[in-house]
């Protein structure tokens, strides 16, 4: 076997084996949570995948600003309107592939349809391309229309999702190499073990600084966090608040996730506005910030992130206040609801760092209500079965533990599945708010960022139908040679060529 | 040569009482002594701890969390720091006590209890029926716990008695197999032989000659099975089995110290530290009570002799 | 012998064909990996695609029947989520978690026979005391706090060894001393229990009487005979190292079979989780087999 053979050689050289000479060459070894299960392009919004593939291997057409100025060209140079539901893209000239075959118009036609093909189940398809049909016109090699019904007013937003591959791509499974436009070629996989891209010295554009990536796989934090300590690795995305202890290589950054409870708004006592509302007034919000949580999460009213278009910046924070919550409580308890009834909070394991103890700073503050709150930890198909529909008609009054991540810019991501009465993560039956949801998707511009403030709003205000708690901050470990700082969309990217030397 | 008179006549020395004699024999074993006391506290603690200290153990104080220990500044209870939500450590050790001590006693008690009485029928009776029993073991053995965890969650609901029903199905097969081997070799000896011309039952040999001789083993694996159990029945608690929030085990109480280790290392390390202890007392005494049980090995015990004889 | 390990083998594959039926069919009971695989704001669309393709849909007795016929040609199914044969799946982790669990089980044989049958011999004395005490530690610390503390010490303070990985040959001294521990602890009070026993026999007050050397006594006619409770204990650590060195896999990184079941289980990825659990029983029904036989061939007395 391989590893026999490289534990003869690795005896031989065992001194200088385990102190590898990283800062001779450009490599930079990074450290991911999991191991990824398919390097498919076709499934680079998770997470992982997306951490290798996306932007590294596979390019999309066009790819949002993190820093807020709107959309950036990528594989296409520009973009516009043709008319109410179709838009024109004109694409980069004197692009190839990494197998040597040129980049056209059809191969982001046949890249379409494969990401919503019915013969494999791609992610992308389904997270961005469901309940509408796009048609498709070639008009030359570089200039590609696109018509969706319904119309589709973000449609360009939506192509900054869609991986590129080269037409003819295995349309009936997964590929294992993924081929593609970026900077980077996959070279090899040992599975269970490492990933490793190489430079692409035949780039359209700029040329970046690193020439290797090597991707280890650890599930333990805290070791991830030593081996950067240790110079073993260089860059590990993600760790725990409690591990990020060194300033000179630790940094904080916005990921895009809002924490927050949803409401079973159908059950009693959770029916009773007044009772979401003592809910949320019984929640000391600032304890959590550098303690439990990091001191620079902020406080949330919506759940997505502020640097989405349409997030209402008028809506307050809910205020501390105990006495008004059981003021509120009793009142309820007065005109006949049942308060004793059992509200259940249901977390999932392994959500965020710190999350189980941020429900049972979350579970004692309730109690002070005088509610009835118990707390149940649960693995994440159980907590999946909670929170999406269909739900058990005699459930028990539920919280649920949520964490929301929309770094797309905008809220039809997130509203229709959260608050739509058909939303398969919604509990509400409001048809004002399906109303907003509907028109808001459809309109542009101005009109479109006011009927989300609008919708955001009536869900916050007029129904309390959350607990809305923080925008969460991710932290990441970057080795002292490296220049690299992460963004918003550190979740699900971590594009190599923003890498640099010092 | 003259032979000593002894008369038949004369009157033996009085028997200590029992109390006594069993107090003189944990006092030649120190260690047994000390282990003895230890597991008389480790008790008391479960009788009545969550009633003394329940209160102040539940008090959040996040913005005291993670305290350092050995610090007098806050009171005693801090003395061994304060959790990720600024609970005082020693009195939630004081008070998981009692959950601890009833889930791995629990288990291993019911594992223990089916295990043998199988062991002793697959190891004793006919091939057939033996062949069953150890082929349901080998079953149970390949069966992954978590995957029954999950399976009773599903099916049933999530409480304390379906927590131990698994981590006890899952300790069986151990037990099973010790008690078998050992009654396939303790079947064959003399003693057995005689007793079965003698015309004892099956029961009779069984039960009052052959499992006297397997108790030492089987409790020399329960007590190590005591900490294994103590520090499995965290991970399940993850699933929504068993123990929840605010509830409270010490192997609980180590698995939330684990992403702290690098740096408030006394989350896990005091709540750990008590697993050990009871896991040394546990064993220490079965030692001791396997020496006092045992009419051959007594004599270590007993006034006046010297180890080794 | 050959009739009774061909009776064994026919035993031992029926009770294989009855975990086989009792994993199907209950794991099932939890739902499927549709909801985990997908994410959250699927469309409904894709959601049935998904159930279609990997025949979620069919009734159960269906999905059994299709599995059955595949498994008769050696096929364990693909992987939902690694869109992989699950059998390659598998054996791709297997050897890692075997050749940990095999190297640390011997060195826990070894060092625990040996240890403990020098500290019965003297019980009570000094080395008695000490190794009981400080196996003892080890046995019943969390394996999790003693594998990162050891990270901690021997890697990113003292920087004598590599945290964690598999590259070299260093690489695997942490994990196997993490893996070690436990199991010593436990065999070394069991072996301690049967030696003392053995040493009081009437057998070894004969042997001494005779002469025979301390070391003879020891080694060559008290172990044999406390060998039986201890070699059952072996076997059964070893299995459960087989199922599950998860901790050390999951922090040292190690792509083993444990972390995989555990994987495989909370995501419903049910080929895997099935192929696994054959692969393990396998090792572990022929295991078994071969302790039965060293029973037998360690006391003559012994029929079964």
């Amino acid at each position: 076997m391989r590893y026999l053979t490289t534990c003869l050689l690795g005896t031989a050289l065992a001194a200088a084996v385990f102190t590898p000479a990283l800062g001779q060459e450009k490599n930079v070894t990074i450290v991911l949570s999991e191991e990824l299960d398919v390097v498919e392009p076709c499934m680079a919004s998770r997470s992982n995948i997306g951490r290798v593939v996306l932007q590294n291997i596979s390019e999309t057409l066009t790819e949002l600003d993190t820093g807020g100025g709107g959309l950036k060209p990528r594989l296409a140079a520009s973009w516009e309107a043709i008319d109410g539901d179709t838009w024109r893209f004109k694409l980069q000239p004197g692009v190839k592939f990494t197998d040597g075959s040129e980049f056209d118009a059809e191969d982001v036609v046949y890249s379409l349809n494969r990401t919503i093909s019915d013969k494999i189940t791609c992610e992308i398809g389904a997270k961005y391309f469901g309940g509408m049909k796009l048609t498709t016109n070639v008009v030359d090699a570089t200039t590609l229309e696109i018509t969706s019904e319904p119309p589709q007013p973000i449609l360009p937003l939506l192509m900054s999702t869609l991986t590129i591959v080269p037409t003819g791509t295995d349309p009936n499974a997964f590929v294992k190499t993924p081929i593609g436009t970026g900077p980077y070629i996959f070279s090899e996989w040992n599975a269970g073990q490492n990933i490793i891209l190489t430079r692409n010295d035949n780039y359209w554009g700029k040329k970046p600084e690193v020439e290797k990536a090597n991707y280890i796989f650890r599930t333990d934090m805290a070791v991830a966090a030593a081996m950067v300590a240790a110079g073993e690795a260089d860059i590990v995305p993600s760790i725990a608040v409690q591990d990020a202890t060194n300033p000179k290589t630790d940094f904080s950054y916005p990921n895009s996730e809002t924490f927050f409870m949803r409401i079973d708004a159908q059950v009693a006592p959770l029916n009773d506005r007044r009772i979401r509302e003592a809910l949320n007034l019984a929640i000391d919000r600032a304890a959590f910030k550098g303690t439990i949580l990091s001191k620079d999460v902020i406080e949330a009213t919506q759940i997505v992130p502020p640097s989405t278009i349409g997030w209402n910046g008028d809506l307050k924070v809910w205020p501390f206040d105990l006495a008004k919550a059981k003021a509120l409580v009793a009142e309820a308890k007065a005109a006949g609801v049942p308060v004793d009834k059992e509200i259940k909070i249901i977390g999932r394991t392994n959500n965020f760092p710190n999350g189980t103890e941020a429900l049972e700073a979350m579970l004692a503050m309730l109690k002070e209500t005088g509610l009835n709150v118990s707390l149940t930890m649960y693995e994440v198909k159980e907590w999946e079965d909670f929170y999406s529909q269909p739900y058990a008609e005699d459930r028990p009054a539920q919280l649920i533990q949520v964490q929301h991540d929309n770094a797309k810019g905008d809220p039809v991501f997130t509203a229709y599945f959260k608050y739509h009465t058909k939303g398969l993560q919604s509990v509400l039956k409001d048809p004002k708010v399906d109303n907003l949801i509907e028109t808001a998707t459809g309109a542009i511009g101005d009109e479109r960022a006011k009927l989300w403030k609008e919708m955001f709003r009536v869900v916050y205000e007029d129904i309390i139908a959350d607990i809305p708690m923080f925008h969460m901050v991710g932290y990441t470990r970057v080795s002292e040679r490296l220049n690299f700082t992460p963004t918003i969309a550190a979740n699900s990217e971590l594009q190599l060529s923003q890498i640099s030397f010092k | 040569m003259s032979q000593p008179q002894v008369r038949d006549d004369a009157p033996l020395p009085a028997e200590r009482n029992a109390v006594a004699q069993v107090m003189a024999m944990l006092y030649r074993d120190k260690f047994a002594l000390v282990a003895a006391f230890v597991l008389l506290v480790i008790v008391l603690c479960a009788l009545v701890g969550p009633e003394l200290v329940g209160d102040i153990a539940a008090k959040q104080n996040l913005r005291g969390r993670n305290a350092p220990p050995f610090s007098f500044s806050q009171g005693w209870s801090f003395i061994l720091g304060a959790d990720a939500l600024g609970r005082p450590i020693l009195p939630r050790i004081i008070v998981a006590a009692r959950n601890t001590m009833l889930i791995a006693g629990a288990s291993v008690a019911f594992a223990m209890f089916v295990g043998a009485s199988l062991g002793l029928i697959a190891g004793y009776t006919s091939k057939i029926t033996s062949q069953i029993i150890m082929r349901l073991a080998d079953v149970i053995m390949s069966f992954p716990s978590l995957l029954l965890a999950v399976i009773v969650l599903y099916m049933l609901e999530s409480s304390i008695f379906n927590l131990v029903l698994v981590l006890a199905i899952t300790r069986i097969p151990i037990y099973l197999r010790t008690t078998r081997a050992e009654v396939l070799e303790i079947r064959e000896r003399m003693f057995v032989q005689a007793a079965r011309v003698m015309g004892a039952s099956d029961k009779r040999i069984v039960l009052r000659h052959i499992l006297p001789v397997v108790l030492p083993t089987l409790v020399t694996i329960a007590t190590l099975d005591f900490a294994y159990i103590m520090l499995a029945e965290s991970s399940l608690s993850f699933l929504g089995i068993g123990i929840q929030p605010p509830e409270v085990t010490w192997g609980l109480m180590v698995a939330q110290g684990r992403p702290y280790l690098a740096n408030a290392w006394w989350l896990a390390l005091f709540p750990g530290l008590a697993i050990v202890i009871t896991t040394m007392s546990l064993t220490l005494l079965s030692g001791w009570m396997r020496t006092a049980l045992d009419p051959v090995q007594r004599w270590r015990l007993e006034a006046g002799s010297k180890a080794n004889g | 012998m050959m009739s009774f390990i061909g009776n064994r083998s026919l035993a031992s594959a029926v009770s294989l064909i009855g975990l086989i039926i009792l994993v199907f069919f209950l794991s099932r009971m939890t739902g499927d990996p549709t909801s985990l695989y997908l994410p959250l704001d699927a469309s409904l669309e894709s959601r049935e695609n998904f159930r279609r393709l990997h025949g979620l849909n069919d009734p159960l007795l269906v999905q059994f029947g299709r599995y059955v016929l595949d498994l008769l040609r050696f096929d364990f199914g693909d992987s939902v989520r690694k869109a992989r044969p699950a059998l390659d799946v598998v054996l791709a982790a297997f050897p890692w978690t075997l050749m940990l669990a095999a190297i640390a089980m011997l060195l826990v044989t070894v060092s625990a026979i040996v240890i403990g049958s020098l500290a019965a011999f003297k019980v009570g004395g000094f080395f008695d005391r000490l190794s009981s005490i400080l196996s003892l530690i080890g046995a019943s610390a969390p394996d999790f706090w003693i594998a990162i503390v050891a990270i901690f010490f021997f890697s990113v303070s003292l920087g004598w060894l590599p945290t964690s990985g598999t590259g070299t040959v260093w690489h695997w001294i942490l994990p196997i001393s993490v893996l070690f521990i436990r199991p010593f602890g436990l065999i070394l009070q069991v072996v301690r229990g049967s030696m003392i026993a053995a040493l009081s026999s009437a057998y070894v007050k004969t042997a001494r009487a005779k002469g025979v050397k301390d070391r003879a006594i020891i080694f060559v006619h008290a172990l044999r005979n406390a060998m039986l409770p201890v070699i059952t204990v072996i076997g059964d650590q070893a299995a459960g190292m087989l199922n599950g060195a998860v901790v050390v896999e999951t922090i040292f990184g190690f792509p083993g079979v444990g972390k995989l079941m555990i994987d495989s289980i909370l995501q419903r990825d049910f080929s895997v989780v099935l192929a696994s659990i054959m692969i393990t029983a396998t090792a572990i029904f022929v295991m078994n087999l071969l302790i039965d036989l060293a029973y037998a061939a360690l006391d003559p007395r012994i029929r079964m």
